[in-house]
């Protein structure tokens, strides 16, 4: 009994059948490009909304009248354009130039032949145990349904964005040690570098220890200031990462972000290779005779 | 000479020379999987859809082959208009649709193509008979896995349920004749194939004198894109998808992998001059009293020059040999990780070996590694030499 109390909203869109696209729109004018506007003939029609990439590829604005049709071609209704939506940034659509369009439950079950059918209930319910109860309750009473929890199918939905995840994870992992390596390599060629200041603070007697130290902290410096740099940099790079990709896709979802938990990342691995490097270099020259280090 | 000095050269500094090493290395593996990747999707896209031969995918209006549920009415007459045209050799009906095996207290689902056996292109027969009559099946090796069954079993397939009526729509016995690879569908997908008409009968009234697609295979000189005008012009109601359109589509659709690939394989690029050009630079500018006392004694500019650039040649071809063994490893990585993709057809690679484009991009890493010294040797050859070894003497 308690599911009779349990409010029950139809995803009107999920009653298309899996792609909208199946469903042909028209306008009813003499063009494709130039709709039919609004006349008073027309209040009686039914109102549909669109989404903003439909209306743009079609040039239809609010008020329209457009035909709809199962099938390419096949008589149809005509009905209003009421509204243009921005649907939420999906990533598991992204590359799908999909355009849709919602409308009454019932005019779509008419449209598409599918009888009192529709393709899933989205279900709200309360807090904690409730969501538990009623899955229970529906799989239990319902026959040839099955009530799923709504993380589970966002999880299922979303395997493809979580496989191109996984992707940017071993990508990233590849950069890492690349550029890990390239920082190594430089850092170390410029402690080499200070090799004769190194030889020539070693003979006006200033301790060993006192140089490793003088010359860590410039490497640490160095790496700081190439970090800071680094996140300017990429910090550009996203943005004309996320300028071009939401053009390309005309998605609002944000392609590259630059967090701080990727600058902790970004700096600390600069910071540690860079402390690292100077260190190996430091010691290494400490090691070796003054007059060695001038070459002579 | 050239080649003992240069060597002694990065011998000398063994630790430097050995980082530079890798990191060409791992420059040359991240220029070569995107290589792979840039080039392999497309090439893997295109093998796949010309395996079978068919030269022409028809779709219902607007949509792409089996992207949406749209079918396409009246199939008979349609099929019977393709073959009208005098290039069209063959003409292959496909119909698909969800269907169910009641196995003890589990219902197993699986998707069911309708087909011609005479000239379908969606399975590979592996064992067994392909649908020698209209009671037989071919199963998926995934679908034998999940419902048990072997080839010669009878399975009970309903391609719906009532469940007001709470009885099986469809429902008939069928027998596995065979055990096929689909050539669309994911390894891990259940599917089996019945003849057309036992499906389309089976799917009631959505499936009556419908397909999903029809696939065409042209004469051998044909024309596809006359072809398919000729075709849309007959069918209004029908997209005609020529391989190599399908393919662009693909490509748009991957177009974000594609332009990672060209992004990070710039950077690799970058990476690798950058890393040769400063290993080389430092080396040189440490070395210019030894080039100038090389000078005095009579060694030639070029002579010099030559030896300097095949330092720089001898750490990029090191580092693209490794890079090279080290790429192929990490290709195969990263395309474990994108065959999941859900959906995606078994045969697919995102990351294929091919020769000339794999050569092409490492043989650019070594001629920007060669160009890399280029600068600093003849610079340092052409310093002057007394004031330069006076300055060295110095200090």
């Amino acid at each position: 009994m308690a599911l009779l109390f349990l409010a029950l909203v139809l995803q009107v869109e999920s009653a298309v059948p899996s792609d909208p696209s199946a469903v042909s729109i028209s306008p009813t004018g003499t063009s494709a490009l130039a709709p039919t506007r609004l006349t008073a003939a027309a209040d009686s029609l039914r109102n549909i909304a669109i989404d903003e990439r439909l209306a743009a590829d079609a040039l239809l604005r609010i008020g329209d009248l457009v035909v709809l049709s199962a099938t390419p071609g096949g008589d149809g209704d005509t009905v209003r354009v009421a509204a243009i939506t921005r649907g939420a940034a999906d990533p598991a659509e992204v590359a799908r130039a999909d355009h849709r369009i919602r409308l009454h439950l019932d005019q779509l079950q008419t449209l598409a032949g599918y009888g009192d059918r529709v393709d899933r209930f989205a279900i709200a319910t309360g807090e904690g145990a409730a969501t538990d109860t009623a899955l229970r309750t529906i799989n239990d009473a319902a026959f040839g349904f099955r009530a799923h929890r709504s993380t589970d199918i966002a999880v299922e939905s979303s395997r493809t964005f979580a496989v191109v995840d996984r992707f940017h994870r071993a990508i990233g992992i590849i950069t890492i040690v690349a550029s890990a390596t390239f920082l190594l390599c430089i850092l170390l060629l410029k402690v080499d570098e200070r090799r004769r200041d190194v030889a020539a603070l070693r003979l006006i007697g200033i301790s060993r220890r006192t140089v490793v130290r003088a010359v860590v902290i410039e490497a640490a410096l160095v790496a700081a200031l190439g970090s800071v740099l680094g996140i300017g940099i990429g910090w550009a790079a996203s943005a004309i990462v996320n300028w071009h990709y939401r053009g390309v896709y005309r998605t609002p979802l944000a392609f590259a972000l630059v967090t701080p938990q990727v600058i902790v990342i970004a700096v600390s691995l600069s910071l540690a290779l860079g402390v690292a490097a100077g260190w190996l270099a430091a010691r290494r020259l400490v090691r070796a005779q003054p007059l060695a280090l001038f070459g002579r | 000479m050239r080649f003992v000095l240069a060597a002694a050269s990065l011998q000398r500094q063994g630790t430097r020379t050995l980082l530079a090493v890798l990191g060409v290395a791992i420059s040359a593996a991240l220029l070569l999987d995107m290589v792979m990747l840039s080039t392999g999707m497309r090439e893997s896209f295109r093998s796949l859809l010309s395996r079978q031969g068919f030269d022409l995918r028809i779709a219902p209006r607007g949509t792409l082959p089996f992207d949406t549920d749209a079918t396409i009415a009246d199939a008979s007459a349609i099929a019977r208009t393709l073959k009208e045209h005098p290039e069209v050799d063959a003409v292959s009906p496909v119909f698909g649709a969800s269907v169910h095996i009641a196995r003890d207290d589990a219902t197993i689902a699986a998707t069911a193509l309708g087909v011609d056996p005479a000239v379908q292109g969606d399975y590979e027969l592996l064992e067994g008979t392909s649908l020698p009559d209209t009671m037989s099946l071919v199963a998926s090796d995934a679908f034998l896995v999940a419902t048990g069954a072997r080839l010669g079993d009878t399975l009970r397939i309903a391609a719906g349920y009532d469940p007001q009526l709470r009885t099986w729509l469809g429902r008939r016995a069928l027998v596995i004749s065979g055990r096929a690879r689909f050539i669309y569908l994911p390894a891990e997908q259940r599917a089996i194939a019945l003849r057309l008409p036992v499906l389309q009968t089976m799917a009631g009234a959505p499936g009556t004198d419908r397909v999903n697609l029809f696939m065409v295979r042209l004469a051998p000189d044909a024309d596809a894109d006359a072809v398919q005008r000729w075709i849309e012009a007959r069918s209004p109601r029908v997209t005609a998808v020529p391989t190599a359109v399908a393919i662009e589509q693909v490509d748009a659709r991957l177009s974000y992998f594609r332009q990672l690939a060209y992004i990070l394989g710039a950077v690799s690029l970058i990476v690798g001059f950058l890393l040769v050009t400063t290993l080389v630079t430092v080396s040189v500018n440490e070395r210019v009293g030894e080039i100038a006392v090389m000078r005095a004694i009579g060694v030639s500019r070029v002579h010099i020059v030559q030896q300097i650039i095949l330092e720089g040649l001898a750490i990029s071809l090191a580092g693209t040999a490794i890079g090279l063994l080290l790429g192929l490893g990490t290709a195969r990585w990263l395309n474990g990780i994108l065959a999941t993709f859900p959906g995606l057809p078994e045969p697919i690679d995102f990351f294929l070996f091919q020769p000339r484009a794999a050569w092409t991009a490492l043989g650019m890493l070594v001629l920007i590694g060669i160009a890399a010294g280029i600068y600093p040797a003849w610079r340092s050859a052409s310093l002057p030499i007394a004031a330069t070894l006076r300055e060295e003497a110095v200090g």
